[in-house]
């Protein structure tokens, strides 16, 4: 009790150093412990902040490649326009959550904006697919990816000719095409560029189709057959164009719209 | 008494200092969070005799004050006086039980706190009023109510008669 005393009556210049002195020594670990407890619980209780911020980051981020490919997307849309001139319709796919989107999609266009059925759907890269159905104000687009797609085709200087189909539904391969009956004589060397051949009038001749990567492994009777890597993926479409015919200037090939849309602005 | 007895209390006293170092900053507000270095105190003091408490009580209210300097000497004062009465009490008149036990925490915690709080002679008016009536007794009861956990957890190991509960 004294030394209590002696301690609250202790003069300044005492009882600084005393107090400092316990705290440099005796309290030294104790008071590292707290400082410690207080970093971890800062870290604790800051760690989902960080985390938070992170993960909305990282979500930002996981938008900007794509609105930067759609950005050159739109803008490829508007230099192909600009080059076919008219007779087409621009239109919005409207993407589905169904594992089964690919095959078919849903474009916002329609019997209103003189979408007919047939009609060759494109993108800047190359053909899309074909409309099947038409309604007022949408329709469906039977892609390149379904299993009933079957297109005329040609190798890009013309010396080739086959039919381009989906590869398969099952297997690594399965968002690959096909370019069949190409006579056994005839070869395709690989990167060669396949388009659309325009016979049987469906698709107008010159649309990108994609680009030869590989030959089949299994060849048939007397043709051969390649794959091909297709110029567009249906997934990854957001708008496209819909032909529907009257364009003036080109003569139905569409080969010089295309390799200047290849060439850049 | 065995060896080993008369310092069974040393790994529930340094752990209670331990959790004032590292738990407590953790459980809220600093006024009401309870003190686990008195506990260990008054713990100490269940079975020390009141000169030894006295001088457990000095040894810690005197750190305690080289963490509070602004009240120096006023924190050895008032857990010398803690220490000393707590021992004494617990000689001459309170039984083995966890209530009264839990009352001698309570008890305790706000006879410190209210030496602290007249020897220091920061506080007056109605801050002291608030610390008296408000602060203290909620540090008091949760002081108190960690101090029957403790015993009730660790009562048999401390050789602390509980038989009355």
């Amino acid at each position: 009790m004294l030394l209590s005393i002696a301690a609250m009556s202790l003069p300044d210049r005492w009882r600084d150093p005393l107090a400092k002195g316990l705290r440099q020594t005796v309290l030294a670990p104790f008071l590292w412990l707290q400082q410690q407890t207080g970093l971890l619980a800062a870290s604790l209780s800051s760690y989902d902040g960080v985390v938070a911020q992170r993960d909305s980051a990282a979500l930002a981020a996981t938008f900007v490649p794509e609105l930067r490919a759609e950005n050159t997307r739109l803008r490829g849309l508007l230099g192909l326009g600009a080059r076919l001139g008219s007779g087409y319709v621009p239109a919005e796919v409207l993407h589905e959550a169904l594992p089964t989107n690919p095959l078919t999609l849903i474009v916002s266009a329609g019997r209103r904006q003189g979408v007919k059925p047939l009609a060759a759907v494109v993108s800047p890269e190359g053909l899309v697919g074909i409309v099947s159905t038409v309604d007022a104000q949408t329709s469906v687009v039977v892609t390149w990816a379904h299993p009933e797609f079957r297109a005329s085709a040609m190798a890009a200087d013309g010396s080739v000719y086959g039919i381009v189909a989906p590869h398969g539904t099952e297997g690594p391969k399965v968002w690959l095409l096909e370019l069949r009956g190409i006579p056994y004589r005839q070869s395709v060397a690989l990167g060669t560029s396949i388009l659309t051949s325009g016979l049987g009038g469906v698709f107008p001749r010159g649309i990108p189709l994609g680009s030869v990567v590989d030959s089949a492994a299994a060849e048939e009777g007397w043709e051969r057959t390649y794959l091909v890597r297709p110029a567009v993926h249906p997934s990854a479409v957001s708008h496209v164009m819909i032909l529907t015919g009257g364009r003036s200037g080109t003569a139905g090939d569409l080969r010089a719209v295309f390799e200047r849309g290849e060439q850049g602005p | 008494m065995r060896w080993s007895d008369r310092y069974r209390f040393v790994p529930i006293v340094g752990g209670l200092v331990l959790l004032q170092f590292s738990l407590r900053a953790r459980l809220g507000d600093d006024r009401v969070a309870p003190d686990f270095l008195l506990l260990a105190l008054l713990i100490y003091t269940i079975r020390a005799q009141p000169g030894r408490s006295a001088g457990a009580g000095f040894l810690v209210g005197l750190l305690r004050d080289a963490l509070t300097p602004a009240s120096f000497g006023a924190g050895a004062l008032a857990h010398t006086l803690v220490g000393y009465l707590s021992a004494w009490g617990k000689a001459v008149f309170f039984a083995e039980n966890v209530i009264v036990n839990g009352c001698l925490f309570f008890a305790g915690t706000w006879f410190r706190n209210l030496i602290v709080a007249l020897a220091s002679g920061r506080l007056k008016g109605g801050q002291l009023g608030w610390e008296l009536l408000v602060w203290s007794p909620l540090q008091s009861l949760t002081t108190a109510v960690a101090g029957v956990i403790v015993l009730l957890l660790f009562g048999r190991y401390l050789a602390i008669r509980l038989s009355d509960v």
